[in-house]
């Protein structure tokens, strides 16, 4: 597996646990819990958009591996 | 009147006075009450039956009786809740039974309490060590309650210094095949909602017992047929491992790359993410 192609599964990943909070984030009663989701839903948001950042420079070295 | 007309039509009568009066009276449990309280109930117990059965002939006198006990009863109740001085002289007060661990002999002697009786009180709690005791007091109902030294308290999260998740009442969903709406509804949920999840679990709603929906909407259900194999919801542990698979996959990148940019960004990128997963743990594992 290229270095890309690794970046790219870690972040269907990240993005797969993100909606999954976010079920939870909207499910939720408890107004705590949801505050604790909710927080948990932008600080991954933030990791998935370096992330996607560093997929692009790594395609841009690696144009034969582009496309997921 | 023939005899047994005026009997059914004095029970018949007796039955619902009685009824609204004990219900009006309060719903203390029986165990629960004062002796005080305890023979008032007796009283009109007993003038009810006797005006039932035609021992005391004349209604106007058996219904002045136990109007009376029945009346001064809410009295004396309505009294207590304005004024402390009334319940204390009522109910009597709390006799202190242990205090620093010290046993009062006076106290005891006066509810008429023996040291055997005391101790097979605190063995009922599960207490077989009288050192174990920090604090007892015997309330006016004649119950027994009973303070640990904290050091043979049971452990809370607050002692390990734990965060749990708040954690509110589940509502029963589905009863005996039943979808009940009302829960649901509390819940934010409707029958579309559920019956996805039905679906997903690959059961039909007529096999499901009881179903209940916990405060972060995870759906438990038992089923008519025990043969069938439930999936449990998992869907937070496994939450909690992707996000703690993303978190080893990032470090893993930041020691590989030679980018020095990139190398900064992933470990930053990783401690953010064990961060997450600190704040998330008590809602996600427990």
């Amino acid at each position: 597996m290229t270095v890309s192609s690794q970046v790219k599964q870690t972040l269907a990943t990240l993005k797969g646990a993100q909606s999954t909070l976010k079920i939870y984030a909207t499910q939720t009663q408890n107004e705590e819990t949801k505050l604790v989701y909710e927080e948990a839903v932008e600080k991954t948001a933030d990791i998935i958009r370096d992330l996607e950042k560093r997929v692009q420079i790594l395609e841009f070295q690696e144009p034969q591996y582009k496309g997921f | 009147m023939k005899d047994w007309i005026e009997i059914l039509l004095r029970s018949a009568a007796l039955f619902i006075v009685s009824l609204i009066a004990i219900r009006i009276m309060g719903k203390k449990h029986p165990a629960k009450m004062t002796p005080f309280h305890f023979v008032n109930y007796i009283v009109i117990a007993i003038i009810a039956s006797l005006i039932s059965v035609r021992v005391i002939t004349n209604l106007t006198f058996g219904f002045i009786a136990l109007g009376v006990w029945i009346i001064l009863a809410l009295a004396l109740d309505y009294l207590s809740l304005k004024s402390k001085w009334v319940h204390d002289w009522i109910n009597g007060k709390e006799t202190i039974l242990i205090k620093q661990g010290k046993v009062m002999e006076e106290n005891l002697s006066q509810v008429r309490l023996t040291g055997e009786e005391l101790l097979r009180e605190l063995r009922s709690k599960n207490i077989f060590n009288l050192a174990d005791v920090e604090f007892a007091v015997m309330e006016s109902t004649g119950d027994i309650n009973i303070l640990l030294k904290s050091d043979k308290k049971p452990v809370t999260p607050y002692d390990l210094g734990k965060k749990v998740a708040p954690q509110s009442e589940t509502q029963t969903v589905i009863l005996d095949g039943n979808v009940l709406n009302e829960p649901l509804s509390t819940l934010g949920l409707n029958r579309q909602w559920l019956n996805m999840q039905l679906e997903n679990m690959g059961i039909s709603l007529d096999n499901v017992f009881i179903g209940q929906v916990d405060s972060s909407g995870d759906l438990y259900v038992d089923l008519f047929d025990d043969s069938i194999q439930v999936p449990q919801p998992k869907v937070k542990e496994m939450l909690y491992a992707n996000l703690e698979k993303t978190q080893a996959d990032l470090m893993a990148f930041a020691l590989e790359t030679e980018d020095e940019y990139a190398k900064i960004m992933y470990s930053h990128n990783a401690d953010k993410l064990k961060k997450v997963m600190e704040s998330l743990e008590p809602y996600l594992l427990r």
